[in-house]
Parts: structure tokens; sequence; C-alpha cells
């Protein structure tokens, strides 16, 4: 049965992180002069396991988003209170409910 | 009376144990212990001399002028004669197997009644042969001892199959057998268990795979399928008959498992062992992963003597067991993506060892990027170099290994380079102590009162309830697990899974109290897991292994809702919010219902307030020797979930135009 096959792998993150490495650049760390700080974060912390993928497709609230930061603590990102702060502002307004859907990649 | 003599004969009953069997049949004493003088004299004279069917057993070459030669009696080595069904359960019983984990099968009939005499060998009927698999494999782990899981022909070899590919893929020598029929005499006739060639269903994921030829073959096949079993890299095994084998008698030899075992152990080269060692003392900073064949070694605390020796941060892959100290300064926490580079400390090892890990890849991303240089220590030579480029493959055994390697750095270990380990060492107690604050940070999450109760807060009242050295059998796939610090030296132990057929951890947990009843153990399990194989709380129930069952459920199959988003982002699935494969509700199912159904007590919870008094009630039920089952309802989380999940919309009630 595929779904045998495909659905027990613990890391959702596995995977992701997997094909993250092979397809994405290094993700600068610290921001660039006008960058939001909170984006340079999220790309020099999150990249390290996930592609954009979910950042295109997820719109949620701050509080959603800060949620999600803190179920990575469990998976073992390790981030202090001001960076998950930090990360949780800028998701919440550049991927909030409201914000508009990035166009998929051509595959 | 034939019966007891037979049993005498094949030492499967003791003189007082025949003396009994017989005056309980009315003969009196003193004429069942001359019944026992001539029984003795002819075991006595079977033993010298074995049947001339199976090849003679060795013998010591007379010297001339000597008597003639009387073969003399070989340890380990005992001439049987009987059915191929006893000819079966004598070997396992020679071969050290205590349990064996069927399901039922006629035509095992005189394997069946072998074991009414011989009561040293217990029959745990499972009522599925896939959860029966995952027991004996449980039980296997566990205990370090052997064990046989046994089927009805190709139906119940195929139920069975998906445990044995777990098994082949995390490496435990599971040995399975079941009859075939294709070669019976009555094969050809389209039986209803009837397959041509069915061993070779299994041949790819078994790392042996034979067939008796005759009956008095099958004690040497069953030798056999131990030893490849349980010769490192362990694997499972398979073996066959034909069906009418079990029933025909035959003369044969049984013989001690220790005495065909060739116990391999294999030292490293000791040209490697030094070059690895000199680019452990050489380098800025090296890194050890290690893996389950330092737990199968029993040599954990020597994998801590090197680390320590060298100031080395350690981490782990994807493993069954967790085998290094959590707690240890230099344990630098999960590598929680596909890499090393995922880590947050260190973020530039120069020098990586692995010390028996599998290391398994999900993509075609190497977890050890090309740049430093890698150490690949073990004893599962096949996949070394697989993937990694590597300085210095070692091949060994890791407990010898450990202690080689140990060894050769000490040697090399100047006083400056002993100064440079200790200031590595209190570089990474530094991240150590960071990063264990920094995790502690879970209970903040803004989630964490919420209902359902989301993962984490599950996870974290589990951890502080469990005892300092409960056993985790852990089959929720998409749960990370935080806050339980294992420890395989005496603290807390894990038993997770390493390949993906599901279904394993009810099956795995009762396998596991099987072998070690006097440990707490706690099976962790999603809902989608726990459903492919429930039926191993019924053996918990008639066993009273009592075992903690914790389900996560979501009512759903969280893994692959991720990771389908993942491979097909932005697409249609997520602006419609129609998944067709991952929602399990509508009806939810009802997970302790299904364990009362089993005869093992449970309860739902639904939130995070109720969860202390259910973990409580449970302890009183283990307690008592009865398990335990928590239906614990959970937050789906993640992107693309709806409140409501969307249903695809099959409605047969449109199409019914009858009441019935």
């Amino acid at each position: 049965m595929t779904l045998r096959a495909v659905a027990a792998a613990s890391a959702v993150l596995a995977v992701w992180a997997a094909s993250a490495a092979a397809q994405q650049p290094a993700a600068p760390a610290t921001p660039a002069a006008g960058e939001n700080a909170g984006r340079a974060m999220v790309m020099a912390k999150c990249f390290q396991c996930h592609t954009d993928a979910m950042f295109r497709d997820a719109r949620q609230d701050r509080r959603a988003w800060e949620a999600a930061i803190y179920r990575m603590i469990g998976r073992g990102g390790l981030w202090t209170a001001d960076e998950i702060k930090v990360m949780a502002d800028y998701l919440g307004t550049d991927f909030g409910p409201e914000a508009k859907p990035a166009a998929a990649p051509a595959r | 009376m034939r019966e007891l003599v037979a049993s005498y004969l094949s030492h499967s009953i003791s003189r007082r144990g025949f003396l009994d069997g017989l005056t309980k049949t009315g003969v009196t004493l003193a004429a069942a212990e001359a019944v026992l003088g001539s029984v003795s004299s002819v075991s006595h004279a079977q033993g010298a001399a074995p049947a001339p069917t199976p090849p003679a057993a060795p013998v010591a070459a007379p010297t001339a002028g000597a008597a003639p030669a009387v073969p003399a009696a070989v340890a380990g080595v005992k001439p049987f004669q009987g059915t191929g069904g006893a000819c079966f359960a004598e070997q396992l019983i020679a071969s050290g197997v205590k349990y064996v984990f069927g399901n039922s099968a006629s035509e095992d009939a005189q394997f069946y009644e072998a074991l009414v005499d011989r009561p040293q060998l217990k029959y745990i009927l499972t009522p599925h042969e896939g959860p029966g698999a995952a027991m004996a494999a449980g039980y296997i782990k566990a205990s370090g001892q052997p064990a046989i899981v046994m089927q009805a022909g190709v139906v119940g070899m195929a139920n069975a199959i998906g445990q044995m590919f777990n098994a082949f893929k995390e490496q435990t020598p599971l040995v399975c057998y079941s009859y075939r029929t294709d070669q019976s005499r009555r094969a050809g006739r389209d039986g209803f268990e009837e397959v041509a060639a069915q061993e070779q269903i299994v041949q790819p994921i078994t790392k042996y795979t034979w067939l008796a030829r005759r009956p008095d073959m099958i004690p040497e096949t069953v030798r056999r399928a131990f030893k490849a079993a349980w010769t490192p890299p362990y694997g499972p095994a398979y073996i066959s008959w034909h069906s009418d084998f079990n029933d025909e008698r035959a003369r044969t030899e049984i013989i001690a498992q220790d005495q065909v075992d060739p116990r391999m152990r294999v030292r490293p080269n000791p040209d490697e062992i030094e070059r690895a060692a000199r680019l452990l003392v050489e380098a800025r900073m090296p890194l050890m992963i290690v893996g389950d064949e330092i737990t199968n070694a029993k040599a954990v605390a020597k994998a801590v003597k090197l680390a320590e020796l060298l100031g080395m941060p350690v981490t782990q892959v994807r493993q069954i067991y967790a085998n290094f100290p959590e707690t240890h300064p230099l344990w630098v926490g999960h590598v929680p993506g596909g890499g090393l580079k995922s880590l947050t400390f260190p973020k530039d090892p120069d020098v990586v060892i692995n010390v028996g890990n599998k290391l398994q890849h999900n993509s075609p991303a190497p977890i050890v990027a090309r740049g430093p240089k890698f150490i690949d220590m073990r004893i599962d030579h096949g996949s070394i170099g697989n993937v990694m480029l590597t300085e210095v493959p070692l091949v060994a055994d890791v407990g010898y290994g450990l202690d080689d390697l140990t060894a050769a750095v000490e040697g090399l270990l100047t006083a400056s380079l002993r100064q440079k380990a200790a200031a590595r060492a209190v570089e990474v107690r530094r991240f150590g102590e960071q990063a264990r604050k920094l995790a502690a940070q879970v209970v903040n999450s803004p989630d964490w009162d919420q209902s359902p109760i989301i993962a984490d807060r599950l996870t974290h009242e589990i951890s502080r309830f469990a005892d300092p050295d409960a056993i985790i059998v852990h089959e929720a796939g998409s749960v990370a697990l935080h806050g339980f610090d294992f420890n395989p030296l005496g603290g807390r132990e894990l038993f997770f899974y390493y390949a993906a057929h599901l279904g394993s951890g009810v099956g795995t947990a009762a396998g596991v109290k099987l072998a070690r009843p006097n440990q707490q153990v706690i099976c962790l399990v999603g809902d989608g897991s726990f459903i492919f194989g429930p039926t191993a709380l019924w053996n918990m129930a008639r066993l009273e292994l009592p075992v903690i069952v914790v389900v996560y459920n979501n009512h759903a199959y969280s893994g692959p809702h991720s990771r389908v988003i993942n491979n097909v982002p932005g697409g249609r699935m997520v602006q419609t919010g129609q998944f067709v494969h991952d929602y399990l509700g509508s009806p939810d199912m009802d997970m302790a219902a299904i364990a009362r159904g089993f005869g093992v007590d449970g309860e739902v919870v639904q939130s995070p307030g109720e969860l202390a008094a259910a973990l409580a009630r449970a302890r009183t039920h283990t307690v008592e020797g009865k398990p335990y089952l928590i239906d614990a309802q959970v937050a789906r989380k993640g992107v693309g979930w709806a409140a409501k999940p969307w249903i695809p919309p099959i409605q047969v009630a449109a199409l019914r135009q009858k009441k019935v």
C-alpha cells in the first residue's frame, strides 16, 4: 500500500529539510541594509530545514505563526524569545490572512 | 506410553517427568523404574550411534590397535527421531528460542502437537500476523534473545511481510517461517493457500531465505536461519518447507545453536584505526554521529569515553534507539533536518565520525555534506561509501572499534592536544546548556492550553509522567519527542521505528514488555499507525502485559498531508482545500472503544486539564498488571488544515433505491 510506504516518516521536516538543502541557496545570516530583520531571521533560521513552499502556502495570523515557531522548538529549533517575536511579527504581517499568495514556481 | 518414551528419548522430559507420567497411567513406581531402565539403555545406544540418514557427527579417529571405534556422543549434538513438526520444535529449543509468535496454521498441526510436551517452548497466539511479527521483533530487540514468528502458508506470510520489511530495514534478527503447499501431495490443484515459489516473495526483504528439502533437514534449516539472522549485520531470515514434511517422521540431529554460531565479532583494520585516530586528534571540531550498532554492541559507555577523550560533540540521525545519553554535556541534540547542516552547533565540523548509524537518506543530498573528512565505523559494511565520501572506512564490531580507536587516540594525545580537547568540551557544554534552556521554551507556545491538545503538550506531560527508567515505544510519526532525556546507561530508553510500514507500535510495545516486565513501557502511537495494528492490544490483555498506550489522535495522516503540500506547493489542493488522502475523521474513530473490544480499558481525553488524571488511572491499571489506553484528542496543525476538512463527495445514499 503506497500510503504505508509514505505515511510514517517522522520527520515532516526531514524530507523538507533535505530537499531544502538540495534546492536552496545559502540564506543570509544578517539583514542587508534596509532589509526586514524578521525576514532575514526567517531566511537564516527556517530555511535550514524548510523550502519556501510552506511560506507560500500558509496564510495565518501572527499568533498562529508564533505557535508554528514553537512547534519547531519541539523539533529541535533553537531560538531566543526575542528571535521568536521578530520572526512571528514578520510572518504575521507578510504571510497573514490578508496577504496575497505568491505564485507557485514553475515546475 | 509411546509418547512418554519418545519424549524421554528426545530429552524433552526428565527422568522424573517420565516416572511421573508413567505412574499416572496406573503403573507402579517399581514397574515404571524398570521401564525407565530399559528405555535408558536404548537412549544410550541412540546417543552412541547416530542415525545414518543425516551425516554422522564428527568423531575422533580411532588409534591403531585400539578397540573397535564406538562413536562417542558429541556435546551439543542430540540424535532425534520424530515428526517434522517435532524436529522443528526440538531445534527451536536447541537454538535458544523461548517464545514462538504465531497465527493459526492447520498444516503446522504436528508442531502444535509437539508443543504439548515441551512447555519450555511457549506459543503466543497473535490474532494478526503483522502485529504478531512486530511483537516478536520488539521482544528480540528488548531481550537480545532469539524468537520465531510463524504463519499459515503464503496467506499468513503476506500479512507479516510489512513487519519483515521493517525488520530488514532496521536490521532486526527476526526469523520467520511458514509452510508451503506448492510441492505437497496436493500441489497444482489450485489449493486455497497455494502459490508457486512463495519464498521468492520475501527474498528481497530478508537476509537469508531457504527451503528444507527433506523432513530431516528441518533442524539444519532452522539453525542456519538463526545463524544468518544473528550474524552481524543482523537481519531477518525466512524459512519454509512443504507442509507434508511436518507430518512425516524423520531421524535427524538436533544441535545446540552455539555449536554452529560463528559469533562473528570483527576487529577493525589497525592501519585504518591509526588514520582515524590521527584525523580526530588533529581536528579543529570533530563531530560524532551515533547509531544503533552501538546499542546492539552494548558499547554506549565506550562511545561516551571516546567523545569525552576528544571533547567531541555528539549527535544522531534517525535510528531506533537513543544511543547516547541526552543529558550528557557533549550531546548537541538530534539532527533536526536532513543533514548535519541543520544542526545549530557545531556549524563547521572538519572531521565527522559515524559510529554504527545506517544514515538513512530520504533525498539526494548527503547527510554529511562534501567537505569534512568522514570516518565511517560500522559492521554493516555493505552501505559504507554508498553516499558519502569516506576518508576512513572502519569495518568492525563497533564495540571493538571504539576500544581500538580510543586506545589509538590516547596514544596520540599530547598535553597540548588534551588541552585543546578540554577547551572544546567547554565550548560544547556551553552550547548544550543554552540549548536546553531554549528547548524548554516549548511550554510558552500560545497554543499550550488549547483543546484539542497540541502534540507538544501531550508529549511534555507524558515526559513528566514517565518513570526514570521507562521505555518509550514511539510510532507517532509526525510527533517530535522532547523532554524525555533518554539515557541508554540506565535511564529512559527509546524504541523508535526506522522503516515505514505502519502498525508496528502496539505490537512492538507488547514484545518489549514481554522482554522487560520490570520496566514501565509507554507506547506513543499516531491514530493512523494505531489503526494498522491494534490487535496486539488483545495480547496485552491476555498475557497481562501492563503497557500504557497513548494514541495521538488527530484524525488524520499528518505526515502525508505535509509532504504532499511540499511536493505540490501552491497547487489546486492547497487552493481548494481538497485533500483526498489525509483526513480520517467523520466519523471519528474512538480508539478507547476499540481497546475495550480487545479487553483493554481506556478513555478519551479531550483537554490538557484531563491529562494528569488520565495518566494516573493508566498507572493504577499497570500497577495492577493491566494495560491501559489513552485516546488523546490532538489538534491538527500545519499548512492547509481546515477546521472541518473537506471529504470526497462519495454518497452511496443517493444511489440507493431500496431500503435494504
